[in-house]
Formats: structure tokens, sequence, C-alpha cells
């Protein structure tokens, strides 16, 4: 396993799409395009991503969808609104359904990436506290389990991540 | 300050207006007030002035009538008491014939005291010389007579006695004699008064009650016996030619080259007449009361053409005031509709904002693009050609969000009411492109355009109907919670066009749909709408001389259809 932060981006503007893939390649990030809602859920579905950047105004299912499915479907995933369409009220309401932060477009490279690593750190901790605990709780369980018993708990607790 | 500015404006604007036109409104409310008020006035004056002057003056005849029949009767009673005097006297038996001259002296002092205006007696014999006679002209005792008209008509005649007319006679003085026959067998003797016609005239003016009227008396032949001194002097010829008849009346004399009204009254014992006419004749009793009259009409007159001009002025006053309240108004309502016009901007910023900040994100991400591809540190070895794709982008999008800008601004300009023929089709094509396509695209709101091909042009202001139809779309937009469906479709329906913007929206209730082209009222959250939007709208379409139709069912949305006539003329 290479250590690349994984990025999806979703955002029905292709240029843009190619062109902020692109950079942040070259920057270290592997990424992931998609130019609309249910294709980044697809994505989202098939493969593991660490932070997603999600434009709001799409045709389709729009970018608050995508949020919220997202935040659903997958626990350690974080999320960065990245819009054109920047108004206090939808950063307030993105915030609230769980996205990292928000970015308003046109954004500063330098910008994105800070936010990108703060997002990666955020997960990464938010990770390691849960690790912990199951640590804690196996190290529980593992007085007076059978091992068998351990393993179980152990897939049990590997699927909750996903 | 602010108020000062204020000031100013109006009297720049106040000095705008067309005089000419005022003048013209004071002029016509002038002459229309004078016509209804002072018009009727005058008339009515005239009228009864006339009517007034009529009675006076037929009153002024009865009395000058009256007055003549007055006089004649005295003047009549008193020749007949004189006659009769004498006839006493005649036909005495006791007197002598031929009188002595010394009881003959008797009788004329016994004729005094009946009146006064005796002043000679004679007696005349059958041949007409006088043979007795007392008083002032004693030379005239045995003159004969014979010749006299007086004693002809004695001597002819079966009369009893004859009154003359006054003559100067011999004794060249004013006089006038009463003789009377008395029959003796077949011979006849004569006596003869003379009279002084000043003590009749006087005694005849001491019952003149009307200090006005002055009379005189003339015989058959129109000449003045006596007279007041105005008129004339005695046996001069008279202006006067009363008709002979019994009944007294009134004619009219001509005296001093005036026509003057005079009554009069024949006497019954002489051929007299007595003729009554106004002291100061030509001029009416009314005279004085006239020019008081013409004063005071004067005077109202000139009050009343002061009250019309006044009220004119006001009148024009009320007229200015109220253009100048119309331009305000106008201008309020011009502030008002780009007012509403920045709010319907500004409603969609947050649309449009979106539709600036994509193409100016793609150009900073290309950019930034080609600068890490450019950086040695990437370690990229582009050539230029790979390059040329991303300045494409950057260029498209550049032009795009100009493209955005631009339609804004020729939206937002303040523009003056421009006319022109439209197709409403092309109108609403340009702001769907424009503006809304994409906008409801991204809000996952479908378009669905009907469009009837064979629309006519019509007369209109395309960027007023701009407004409108942005106002009643962002409108529909706000309604709907996405997904849903705005239908927009053009129509002829006899001569309009019927525009109609129909939403998958929440509807508007029963309560609200009295209210909705209120000014400030708004079913949006506090903040997001203008509240101004369809009050605006409504007013902008009544001004293209159309109208704005609402259907809507709660729950299923509503249908705003703009209705403008079809114009194809310039007016």
């Amino acid at each position: 396993m290479e250590n690349k932060i994984k990025l999806l981006i979703v955002d029905d503007e292709v240029q843009f799409l190619e062109s902020i893939a692109k950079r942040l390649e070259l920057r270290g990030f592997e990424v992931i395009t998609a130019s609309n809602g249910q294709a980044a859920l697809d994505f989202a579905r098939k493969e593991k991503f660490d932070i997603a950047i999600v434009d709001l105004k799409m045709p389709g299912i729009d970018g608050t969808q995508v949020l919220g499915t997202l935040k659903n479907e997958h626990k350690y995933i974080e999320v960065i609104i990245l819009t054109g369409h920047g108004s206090l009220e939808s950063a307030v309401e993105c915030t609230k359904l769980g996205a990292f932060d928000y970015l308003p477009k046109p954004y500063e490279l330098d910008d994105l990436i800070l936010k990108l690593e703060a997002a990666y750190k955020a997960r990464l901790e938010k990770k390691f506290k849960d690790n912990e605990e199951k640590m804690k709780k196996l190290t529980s369980l593992a007085t007076g389990l059978s091992p068998i018993a351990i393993l179980r708990e152990l897939r049990k607790l590997d699927n909750e991540e996903k | 300050m602010k108020k000062n500015k204020h000031k100013t404006n109006f009297d720049n604007k106040l000095s705008e207006f067309d005089e000419t036109k005022y003048k013209a409104i004071f002029k016509k409310q002038f002459t229309r007030l004078l016509f209804t008020y002072l018009l009727p006035l005058i008339f009515l004056a005239v009228f009864f002035h006339f009517e007034y002057r009529n009675i006076i003056s037929e009153s002024e005849k009865l009395h000058l009538k009256s007055i003549a029949v007055s006089q004649a009767q005295m003047l009549d009673l008193f020749l007949r008491e004189r006659i009769v005097n004498l006839i006493n006297l005649a036909d005495n038996p006791q007197i002598e014939i031929p009188p002595s001259s010394k009881t003959f002296e008797s009788y004329l002092l016994k004729l005094k005291r009946d009146s006064d205006a005796f002043i000679d007696l004679g007696y005349f014999d059958s041949i007409g010389i006088q043979k007795a006679y007392i008083g002032p002209l004693p030379t005239l005792l045995n003159k004969d007579y014979s010749k006299e008209k007086w004693f002809k008509t004695l001597k002819e005649n079966d009369k009893r006695y004859v009154i003359t007319d006054i003559y100067l006679g011999f004794r060249n003085r004013p006089h006038f004699t009463i003789a009377v026959k008395r029959q003796i067998d077949r011979y006849f003797v004569i006596f003869r008064a003379t009279l002084d016609p000043e003590k009749i005239y006087k005694y005849v003016q001491s019952v003149l009650t009307s200090k006005d009227v002055i009379t005189a008396i003339i015989n058959i032949d129109g000449y003045f016996q006596l007279a007041h001194q105005k008129l004339g002097n005695l046996l001069e010829k008279s202006p006067f030619f009363p008709p002979k008849t019994n009944q007294p009346g009134i004619s009219i004399a001509s005296l001093q080259r005036q026509n003057t009204d005079f009554g009069y009254c024949w006497l019954t014992q002489n051929e007299w007449c007595v003729v009554a006419i106004k002291e100061k004749w030509g001029e009416t009793f009314l005279s004085n009361f006239e020019t008081k009259s013409i004063t005071a009409s004067l005077i109202v007159v000139a009050i009343l053409v002061v009250v019309i001009t006044y009220r004119s002025k006001k009148i024009v006053e009320s007229e200015k005031e109220k253009e100048l309240a119309e331009r305000e108004k106008n201008i309020a309502k011009l502030q008002l509709e780009h007012a509403s016009k920045l709010a319907t901007v500004g409603e969609l910023a947050s649309g449009i904002a979106h539709e600036i900040n994509n193409p100016l994100a793609i150009i900073a991400s290309e950019a930034g693009l080609i600068k890490d591809l450019l950086d040695p540190q990437f370690d990229q070895n582009v050539n230029f050609e790979e390059l040329i794709p991303h300045l494409n982008n950057i260029q498209t999008s550049a032009f795009r969000a100009r493209d955005i800008t631009r339609k804004l601004m020729s939206f937002v300009r303040r523009e003056e009411y421009k006319l022109d023929f439209h197709n409403v089709n092309d109108i609403l094509e340009e702001l769907i492109q424009g503006f809304i396509e994409n906008d409801l695209y991204v809000s996952n709101i479908k378009l669905i355009k009907n469009f009837s091909q064979d629309l006519p042009k019509t007369f209109t202001d395309a960027n007023s109907l701009k407004q409108v139809i942005l106002n009643l779309i962002s409108n529909a937009r706000d309604a709907i919670t996405p997904p849903g469906t705005i239908f927009i479709s053009t129509q002829q329906i006899s001569n309009e066009i019927h525009i109609s913007i129909k939403d998958t929206g929440c509807g508007i209730s029963q309560e609200q749909m009295s209210k909705i082209f209120m000014p400030f009222f708004t079913t949006k959250e506090v903040g997001k709408g203008t509240e101004l939007g369809l009050s605006v709208s409504y007013n902008i379409i009544r001004n293209l001389g159309g109208r704005i139709e609402v259907e809507s069912l709660v729950g299923f949305g509503s249908t705003f259809t703009i209705v403008l006539p079809i114009t194809n003329t310039t007016k």
C-alpha cells in the first residue's frame, strides 16, 4: 500500500476537474474525479477515499446530497465543499451536514492543500481514537474470550470501518 | 440639506413647465367662469333695468297725464266760476241798461271780490261800442269792438258767453276776456270782463303737487297761453301738438331737439289745452338712481372679475401641483421599478455568482496548472503544444464570465422606456439563455418551453418585459422544492399575446392570492425576497397596456400569465 492521500473530486465542470486533478496529482495526491453526484457515490462505494472535494450546485444529485450520503455511508471520509455558489447559509448548512470545511471558488491551491492536510489529520486522529477504543475494548474482551470469538469481534469492528 | 436639495430640484422642475399651456388653461378657465357667472348676471341686470325703466316711464306718463287732467279740471272750474260771476251780473234784473259809470264801478268791485283775476269790466251795445268801462284803461271807452272775433261770435251765434284766447289787444298786455250776452227783447247787450292770466296761472300752479312737473296752457293753434318760463313765453308758438280729443292722453313733443313725453287735457270751457311735462325733460326720474346702480354694478363686476381671476389662478395652480405630483409620482415609480430590477438581480445574484465563479475557478485552476507544468520542480518537460488546450480553456472561461457580466449589465442598466417591435419569443429565449437556463439546470428544475412559432411582433418595451418575466421565473424557482418543472409558453389568443409561466411549486393560498400584487408582500423567508417584485411587475405590465393573471392550486403550483395586447401601430 502506498501512503498517498486518496481524493474524490466531484464537479460538473469537466475542465475544472481535469486541471485540479492534475495539480493535486503533481503534489502527491491520488485523485479520482466524478462529473456528477451519482458517479461520485458509485466510486465511493467501490473504493475507499480519505477526502472528498464536492461542488454544491450540480444537476442530478447535488452537493448537499452527496455530502450527506458520503458521511452516512463512510465513517471516516472527510468532505470539503468547494463551490462557486458561495453564501453563508449554504456554508452553515454544509457544516451541519458534517462537511469538514468550505472553500469558495475560485480557490487558492495552497489553501486547499492546507485544508486537505487538516482534513487528513482530523481523519487520522479520529481513526486513531477509534482504534484506541477498539484496542481497549479488545483487550477487555480478550480476557476470557475464545480465540474464535476474538476473531469474530475483530471482523465486526473491521466491518464497521468502510 | 437634503430637504433643500429636494426643493431646488422642485424649482427646476417648475421652471420646466410649459407656461403657454398654463396660460391657455388660465384663459379657458377665466372665460368659462366669466361666462358662467358674469354673463347671466349682466343679462339679468340689463333685463331688469329695461323692465324697471319701462315701468317707471309708464308711471311717469300716467303722472303727467293726471297732472294735466287735474290742472284742466281746475282751470275749467275756475273759468266756469268766472262765467257764472259775469252771468250773474249781466242777468241781474236790477242792473241799469245802459249802466251808469258809478254803479258800474260797484259791479267791478263785486266781481273782484269773487276773484282778483278780474281786471276791468265793460258794457257793449249791440253795435259793438263800449258804452261803459271801468278799469285801468279808461281810454277804451266808446271804442268800437264790432270787428272783434268774440263780438262777432256772440252776435252771430246763439251763445251765452265767449272766452277769448289770451292776447295783447289795445292795451298791449297779455289778458283774456270773458264776454256774456244778455238778450233784452230784440236786441242784446254784452258785458265783458278782462282777466289777468298771471293770476290764473298762479292759482293753477298753487295746486300743482309735483315739484318736478311744469305745465303750460296752449290754445287750439298751439300757441302758449300760459306757460312756465322754462317752456316759453306767452303767445309763442309751442312745441306741443296734442291731438284734439275729449280724452286726456300722452303725446310726444320735441323740445330742444329732445323727444319727450307730455300729458295733455283739453278744457271743456274753452279751446285750451293743459300740457304737463317734466321740468327736466329728457331725463328720467331714475337718473340719479341709475348712476348709483351703475356704479354698484361696476363694483360688483369688478369684484367678480377679481374673484374669477383669483379662481382661475387657483385652478391653474392646482393643475400645476397636479402635474408636479404626477411627475414626482412618475419619478418615484421609475425609482421603484429600478430598485426592484436591482432586487430581482440581487435575488439572482447567488445563481449568477455561481455562474461567474465557475469560469473563474477554471481560469485560476488552469493557470495554476500551467504554472505547475512549467515549474522545474515538478519536472514535467512539457512542450508548448501541450499547454494550448489549457490556454484555450482559460480563454473560453474568461469569455464565459464576460458574457454573464455583460448580460447582467445590459439588464441592470437604467434604460429609458424604449418601445419597439419585438418578438416575445426572442425576448424569452435571450433571457432564458442569459440568466435562467443554467441556474435552473443546476438547481434541478426542469424548464419546458412551448413557444408558439407564428407569434406576431408587438410594439413594447423589451427591458420592462424582461424584468417582469425574470421576476416571475425567479418566483417560480423559489416556489419549487427541487426537483420540479417550470413551463414557459407563449400563445396568441385573439388580439393578445399570453406568456405563461407555470411551476410545480407550493402554490398560493386563497388568503395570499388577494395580497400578492401589493407592495412589500412576500411569502419568502425574511431577507430572501425583495417584497417589491410582483407589485412592480403588475404596474409595468399595466403600463405596457397588458395585465397579469394568476391561477394557483396549493400543493400543485401556480401559473402566472402575462397578457400583452398586440400593438402593430406606433400610435
